[in-house]
């Protein structure tokens, strides 16, 4: 009996003591260090590299700058470019570097490590996933120690845009082996710990050129799941979460303790329907097919009321300077006609493929199914396991969900809907499309410009096989004592210009 | 020892089937790392890389020498060896489920004693009706609202846990209480009513008659005749709920954040790393087969009629 007295006296004593651990273990908000809570997203293949496929993001917008930003009204602002001028054609650009810029190592920035930069984004070897975005660029070189220039494939006229990239972040000549651990940028902070599994640690870089940073420190944890990542802020372990589920704002409701922004974003849900493949190759059905939905509906369903921009099929989101706005209100008596004319009097069966493998997919699907059915077209949902989805059914099946994010006009447009793209998802071929997005890209004058992009979306919304309801409207969460957030896109926020009291 | 040979065999022909099982999955570690927008070529040229292009047979020869070797083997998606990965989840997972085991594997085996013992008081019939509950309720369901307890409502514990996987054992500590104790919930209810249940049967047996007829107290009653009596089957349950504390924390790891072992093997799951996949399998398997023997032999010492019926 002792002794099992003694092993209880041991054990509570053992409660005692890690109780106590516990208690100091729990962490709050410190003036001047910001806790950003990040998903794992690449589940521990993340680099720092921000030209490679698995880069982490935020964290390499917190180290390096682009040569061009995005205002909140979209427009290019200089960060390491101070200007930047074309030929007529478009196909020439120039650019003034910022002087005087050093990087993380005191090293001088200067226009060869834009061309490295460049060249590496650029590099077929390499297969960035930015050469989607800027392989229109056919070289690059050096004019002067600030001044580079660029030739194009191809007039663009939004080229500085394309420069604003949250990807295209200029890093230092011959950083290529170090980078994906050791990265030395210019941005406003500086890596200290590199950890994509667990906490990732930046300090201030007290030389930025837009000023110190507000923060002394940047902590970056990651989380498994959003809803571990939502109790995480809702008990005051992290004080920023970027996005967080619809579903989970409810738990930051007190105004007092934190601050929710609902910023209207470019991220898309579709359902692609593959034009090389029946009943698809039809125009009639896929216009049928599109207008049968009430997609104010469908996106008050997928994503709670407030969480969506209503689409008519078109990918470019709300606050693009080039948006076009139609009429896409559901049209059931339209449809049907549509469909009869097609040879189809009784209406229509589509398997449409969909898989758990990103939120809001399978709910796109189900909310579909039920919008349909009025105009006699007959959904079958198709499950399909999430870990084979990108491999084996997107681009493959006959129809399927799709799940893009936010993209400037020109790219999206060129990167998915173009003919000759290589992520075309649907296999549509439309010539004259291309046709009109050659002539839209190289008009120099903006508002000739809007009004090419404007008819390029309303041939969409005659002519695609892609079913685009709604852009997403994102929920930004954090603790009240954040300040300097901007309800604006992320892209568009200054990390320097945070603070945390 | 017929049974730990029956039992490696039985490991043997499971990590096999295993091996061939999580190669039919669609997707590799290549697909894994390269992701949505990986092209034919590039995913051709990793599997040349890394070998996956070779026969079965011939990767499951290569991959069990490595095991014997001791070589876990290497994860493509997250550049790093399997080993180096894993050791510090497992240590993480295992700090865990034994300050669970600490915590309900006493206190079942006392309460369900009284409980058997003194089954009409009021508070054992309380208590009972917990354990039903707990047992029901999902483990998702028991995080939540210890989370909601224990760290909003009156902040004793971190909500979920904010530590890099090789975290130090200090660090790692006040992460550990929330997760163990949703766990504790799960198995301090199913081992209870076990002995609950045994305490009940054992009580009613002839020897326990015979023993109060001698006279002999009550102290004595239980601590010489019914704990030992009632004994046996718990100690089965306890070595398959010991079991599940190792391999079966999927769902408490996540609500957790946990760097343990179950969110590893979520991750890996998800993210077709097979390499990463088959060891924490083959871990599984491995814990399953030693707490079954394990809790044979314990019986074996608690039950004199079963030492004798193997001579």
């Amino acid at each position: 009996m002792g002794r099992i007295r003694k092993v209880v006296v041991i054990f509570l004593a053992l409660v005692t003591v890690s109780g106590a651990l516990a208690s100091c273990g729990r962490t709050s908000t410190v003036a001047g260090v910001l806790r950003v809570g990040n998903d794992a997203g690449f589940g521990g293949a993340e680099t720092m590299d921000p030209y490679d496929g698995n880069r982490t993001w935020p964290t390499i917008n917190m180290v390096f700058d682009r040569l061009i930003g995005v205002d909140k009204d979209f427009s290019p602002i200089p960060e390491l470019a101070l200007s930047w001028s074309s030929n007529d054609d478009l196909t020439e650009w120039t650019l003034e570097l910022r002087e005087g810029v050093k990087f993380h190592d005191g090293s001088e920035f200067d226009a060869d490590d834009v061309v490295y930069s460049i060249n590496r984004m650029i590099d077929p070897e390499f297969d960035s996933p930015i050469l989607a975005v800027l392989g229109v660029i056919s070289s690059v070189t050096a004019v002067s120690k600030y001044e580079v220039s660029l030739s194009l494939s191809t007039g663009e006229a939004d080229f500085p845009l394309l420069l604003a990239d949250y990807r295209a972040l200029m890093t230092p000549v011959d950083s290529q082996s170090t980078i994906g651990k050791n990265p030395i940028g210019t941005g406003p902070f500086k890596m200290e710990t590199f950890d994509p599994a667990g906490t990732t640690v930046l300090l201030a870089n007290e030389d930025y050129f837009f000023g110190q940073p507000k923060l002394s420190k940047i902590e970056i944890i990651t989380f498994a799941d959003s809803q571990s990542a939502a109790q995480a802020l809702a008990g005051d372990q992290v004080d920023l979460l970027l996005a967080i589920d619809g579903k989970s704002s409810a738990m930051f409701g007190d105004e007092a303790k934190f601050t929710l922004q609902n910023i209207p974003s470019g991220d898309w849900n579709a359902i692609d329907f593959r034009v090389d493949q029946e009943p698809f190759s039809d125009a009639r059905v896929r216009k049928a097919l599109r207008i049968a939905a009430d997609r104010q509906v469908i996106a008050d369903t997928v994503l709670g009321v407030g969480g969506g921009v209503v689409a008519c099929d078109t990918p470019v989101w709300s606050a693009d300077p080039y948006r076009w706005d139609g009429d896409c209100a559901k049209d059931t008596e339209g449809a049907k006609a549509l469909l009869a004319e097609a040879g189809y009097p009784n209406g229509i069966d589509i398997d449409i493929y969909t898989s758990d493998v990103e939120v809001h997919m399978v709910e796109l699907v189900t909310a579909y199914k039920d919008q349909v059915k009025d105009a006699g077209i007959r959904v079958t949902i198709k499950m399909a396991d999430a870990s084979g989805f990108w491999d084996d059914v997107w681009m493959k099946e006959s129809a399927f969900v799709d799940s893009w994010g936010q993209r400037p006009a020109t790219q999206v447009l060129n990167e998915v809907y173009r003919s000759t793209a290589s992520w075309n998802p649907t296999g549509q071929v439309d010539k004259d499309l291309d046709k009109m997005l050659d002539e839209a890209r190289s008009t120099k004058d903006q508002a000739e410009r809007a009004k090419k992009y404007a008819q390029i979306q309303e041939r969409l919304f005659e002519n695609s096989a892609i079913f685009l309801p709604y852009h997403k409207t994102l929920t930004r969460a954090m603790s009240s004592k954040v300040k300097g957030v901007e309800p604006i896109v992320i892209d568009a926020v200054r990390w320097e210009k945070i603070s945390v009291s | 020892m017929r049974r730990v040979v029956f039992s490696l065999a039985t490991f043997i022909a499971l990590a096999v089937v295993s091996f061939v099982g999580v190669d039919a999955l669609p997707g590799d570690g290549c697909t894994a790392l390269l992701g949505r927008f990986g092209t034919n070529a590039k995913i051709d040229a990793c599997r040349q890389e890394n070998n996956l292009n070779d026969s079965v047979v011939v990767r499951i020869k290569d991959w069990s020498g490595d095991l014997v070797r001791g070589d876990l083997g290497y994860s493509i998606k997250r550049d790093e060896q399997v080993s180096k990965i894993i050791i510090p989840r497992l240590r993480n997972t295992a700090v865990m489920a034994a300050v669970a085991a600490l915590i309900a594997f006493p206190s079942a085996i006392v309460v369900g004693l009284l409980l058997g013992r003194y089954p009409r008081k009021r508070i054992s019939k309380a208590i009972n009706q917990f354990s039903v509950i707990a047992m029901t309720l999902p483990e998702f369901v028991i995080a939540t609202v210890l989370w909601l307890v224990l760290s909003i409502w009156i902040p004793i514990f971190p909500g979920v846990s904010v530590m890099p996987s090789n975290a130090s054992l200090l660090q790692l500590l006040p992460n550990v209480w929330l997760p163990a104790l949703t766990l504790a919930v799960v198995i301090f209810a199913h081992s209870m009513r076990t002995m609950r249940a045994s305490v009940t049967n054992v009580q009613n047996m002839p020897f326990v008659e015979s023993a109060r007829l001698r006279g002999t107290n009550e102290r004595k009653m239980i601590s010489r005749h019914i704990v030992p009596a009632a004994l046996p089957p718990v100690v089965n349950v306890v070595a398959l709920d010991g079991a599940w504390l190792l391999t079966g924390t999927f769902v408490t790891e996540a609500a957790f954040n946990f760097q343990g072992l179950g969110r590893l093997a979520i991750d890996a799951i998800s993210d077709r790393d097979t390499a990463l996949i088959l060891p924490i399998i083959l871990f599984g398997l491995a814990v399953y087969l030693v707490s079954s023997i394990l809790a044979d032999s314990l019986v074996r010492v608690f039950d004199p009629r079963l030492r004798s019926s193997n001579r």
